[in-house]
């Protein structure tokens, strides 16, 4: 199955949801479970897949992206043949503007397409927290018939803005709606992602983007699945999309289930990220750990229960975290009590301070802020 | 043609570590875990790079496989150059002749070609099983400085442990006129690390002769330096100032971990423009229970720790279970430690696994005679539920 499928992926979407947390940042270079890019998931499940042509199209903001992508040797995407392709913002003679949605996007890089030998492209956007076997999507595409894949899971809803699918007994979708409510019963939720025939996709884009269309879910998805052409794959396993800053925290927070965990990291199938070469975590005499997902780097001599540490976080004596997720470089000092908040990278919360948000809402600080 | 490199790096691997017992049966010293996340080669090779140095021939011999794996092309120590880079050596059959390295001057020797490829001024040989941080280049100013024609790296040691080691006697100026090897009464404190810097071309000369003559052990410390001595040469003591430890036995291996968690001991890791590089395992972070404690440690991604861990190193990949009590010891990746399993004053290999309460080690509160007694478990052992490990026990 090797080589048979590229990728496109889009780097920006949802940013006004994750507020804060995109202020500096694309949505796929949101850090993500301690030590990753929420990108990093993506790549790493088309590298596990086989899949090594990716196309990663940009809209702003996407320095930050470039910096952990490099030349994409930490997920062996430096190939000789293949790799990754970063589009940046391309502004098309004839829009005089960066491009509106999907479809004028997929539209400038037609060239990138054409040329690629491969016969199936993955569309994705690069907010998904799963572990895909692609090659698995792939044959159930094949056997289908169907124009185009789409992947789902099952999950519950909750107030985040959400797209619900229906489906028939072939698996085929009769119905796609958006839903902004919550509810106790598991439903068949997008994962925003793709799986079609290069050509279909070349000759969806051409049409649409003939036609003035902009958005792929609502021009071209929508009339596809009216006509019963759209498949559906179930991704096993844990599964989903972060768009914005609750789903952010009640995923990541799922990261402290065992379960989970396996399901997302498990087995063979490594998830890659940036290798930074931190040293190993040192926990001091005073240090009180509980239920609590840590990665290299941290010098840790107060409490942490139920949180999330990021690399090279300094958790000091006295100073106590909990349910709450600290990035990269951050640094809680003496005395002082966080509950309920998120971090940015390098953030620092000097002596004595009370931070407190609640589960449902919990604080943002942002990016390289001192409190 | 390649492109001229002043000084080109030869790191000797090829020992095998025969007093660390069932830790180098599989591998070769220089792979051996250390740290909690790396091998001991790891300290050499980024020395080497952190001090500008891009060309390095790792001359492997023992158990090379996971050695030569491990360094692979170089990429996770920035070696991976266009030019230069780290190239592994192991003994290979030549024309005239094909042969084992016979010796530190022989592997070196039967190299020349390698060196000569680069049109090396200075050649810095290397040893694969120390723990230290130091930087090369100001030892090759210094051997530029003194013009010398060998320059030996010193360390100040004890008068009492002196005569366990190789010492440098020097006149003021540190140039060298004695060498005794592990002297019974020591004339002076400066042991040798085993890190020399010689002006390729004399080295070369003297390579060529200790070849021809048959007696010769084809070693740096018995044959070339004496040889270099006695004929007069330059050769000066390089002072070293900091934290350098041969990790060869057992007892000094888990003591160089244990320095690791002791702030004091001058094995500073967290020097940010001295990084130690290590090939990564793309492991997730490690996850710390309901049923945790953790003390003094250090430990590393990839591990699920429920249970009690007090002045230890956990290594990647490590899982340790409830009511399972880990202190002062060394635990190498992958080994699971299981429910109620007590691990006291010991070192237990990669993939190694501790049943159901089993006891493993005791507690030890000193040294005796400077060794510590250490139980070992070797890598890929089974110890039994309930099974029963003694104190400085040696488990294959």
């Amino acid at each position: 199955m090797n080589n048979k499928m590229l990728s496109i992926l889009f780097a920006s979407g949802n940013e006004s949801k994750l507020n804060e947390l995109t202020i500096h940042r694309t949505t796929a270079s949101l850090p993500f479970g301690g030590r990753y890019r929420l990108i990093d998931f993506t790549l790493s499940n088309l590298v596990n897949s086989g899949v090594t042509r990716i196309g990663i199209i940009t809209r702003s903001n996407y320095s930050s992206l470039m910096d952990h992508i490099r030349m994409g040797r930490d997920w062996d995407l430096n190939r000789k043949n293949s790799g990754i392709a970063v589009f940046p913002p391309f502004v098309l003679n004839t829009s005089r503007d960066v491009y509106k949605g999907k479809i004028e996007a997929i539209y400038t890089i037609t060239d990138f397409i054409n040329k690629s030998p491969e016969d199936y492209v993955i569309v994705a956007n690069c907010n998904i927290a799963a572990n895909i076997d692609f090659n698995a999507v792939l044959e159930n595409h094949i056997e289908s018939g169907a124009d185009i894949t789409m992947l789902c899971h099952s999950g519950l809803l909750t107030s985040s803005r959400r797209v619900v699918i229906s489906k028939n007994d072939k698996n085929r979708v009769t119905d796609i709606f958006f839903v902004e409510s919550t509810s106790q019963n598991e439903r068949l939720l997008s994962l925003n992602a793709y799986v079609m025939k290069k050509d279909k996709l070349v000759v969806y884009v051409e049409n649409a983007y003939a036609r003035g269309h902009v958005d792929f879910e609502k021009d071209i998805l929508f009339a596809e699945a009216a006509l019963g052409a759209v498949n559906v794959y179930e991704v096993p396993g844990y599964a989903s999309i972060i768009d914005d800053v609750k789903m952010y925290y009640t995923e990541s927070m799922k990261l402290l289930n065992y379960d989970t965990r396996e399901q997302l990291f498990g087995a063979d199938k490594k998830i890659y990220t940036k290798v930074k070469d931190s040293i190993p975590t040192k926990y001091g005499k005073s240090s009180f750990v509980k239920n609590s997902l840590i990665a290299d780097g941290c010098t840790i001599d107060g409490t942490v229960e139920n949180s999330i540490l990021f690399r090279n976080v300094r958790i000091k004596e006295g100073a106590v975290v909990r349910d709450s997720i600290i990035m990269e470089d951050g640094e809680i000092m003496e005395d002082s009590t966080l509950s309920y908040a998120i971090t940015d990278k390098s953030v620092t919360i000097k002596e004595n301070r009370q931070i407190s948000g609640f589960s449902t809402y919990p604080i943002v600080i942002v990016k390289n802020k001192v409190v | 043609m390649l492109t001229k490199k002043e000084c080109v790096a030869m790191l000797l691997a090829g020992g095998q570590g025969t007093r660390l017992g069932a830790l180098t049966q599989s591998v070769a010293k220089p792979a051996v875990p250390f740290g909690g996340k790396y091998r001991i080669i790891d300290f050499t090779l980024s020395n080497t790079i952190n001090s500008g140095i891009d060309t390095i021939g790792v001359l492997t011999q023992y158990q090379p496989f996971e050695l030569n794996q491990y360094i692979g092309n170089g990429q996770p120590w920035d070696l991976d150059r266009l030019n230069g880079g780290a190239f592994v050596l192991p003994p290979y059959q030549k024309a005239k002749s094909g042969e084992w390295y016979k010796g530190t001057a022989n592997a070196i020797f039967q190299n020349i070609d390698f060196v000569d490829r680069y049109k090396a001024e200075y050649v810095l040989i290397l040893s694969g099983d120390h723990i230290y941080r130091m930087d090369y280049s100001k030892m090759l100013s210094y051997h530029k400085s003194k013009n010398a024609d060998c320059t030996i790296a010193v360390l100040d040691v004890s008068l009492e442990s002196a005569s366990r080691f190789g010492i440098m006697n020097t006149l003021n100026d540190n140039s060298i006129y004695e060498f005794e090897e592990k002297p019974k009464h020591p004339k002076s404190t400066k042991a040798s690390m085993g890190i020399y810097i010689f002006t390729w071309e004399k080295l070369r000369k003297y390579l060529i002769s200790d070849e021809a003559d048959k007696s010769s052990h084809n070693d740096f410390g018995k044959n070339i330096i004496p040889a270099m001595l006695n004929a007069k040469e330059k050769l000066f003591a390089y002072e070293f100032e900091g934290y350098w430890k041969d990790v060869g036995t057992i007892s000094s291996l888990w003591e160089a971990n244990m320095d690791m968690l002791d702030n004091d001991s001058g094995l500073n890791m967290n020097d940010k423009d001295w990084k130690i590089y290590a090939r990564n395992t793309a492991e997730p972070p490690h996850f710390i229970g309901e049923g945790a404690k953790i003390s003094n440690s250090i430990i590393t991604e990839g591990c699920n720790i429920n249970g009690c861990i007090n002045n230890s190193i956990i290594f990647t990949g490590v899982d340790v279970d409830d009511g399972a009590i880990v202190s002062d010891s060394i635990i190498m990746p992958n080994a699971k430690i299981s429910a109620g399993a007590v691990i006291k004053h010991s070192i237990v290999g990669w993939n190694s696994k501790a049943g159901v309460d089993a006891k493993i080690g005791e507690e030890q509160k000193a040294a005796i005679n400077g060794e510590w007694k250490i139980a070992v478990i070797g890598p890929d052992v089974v110890v039994g539920d309930k099974a029963v490990v003694a104190a400085g026990a040696m488990v294959e």
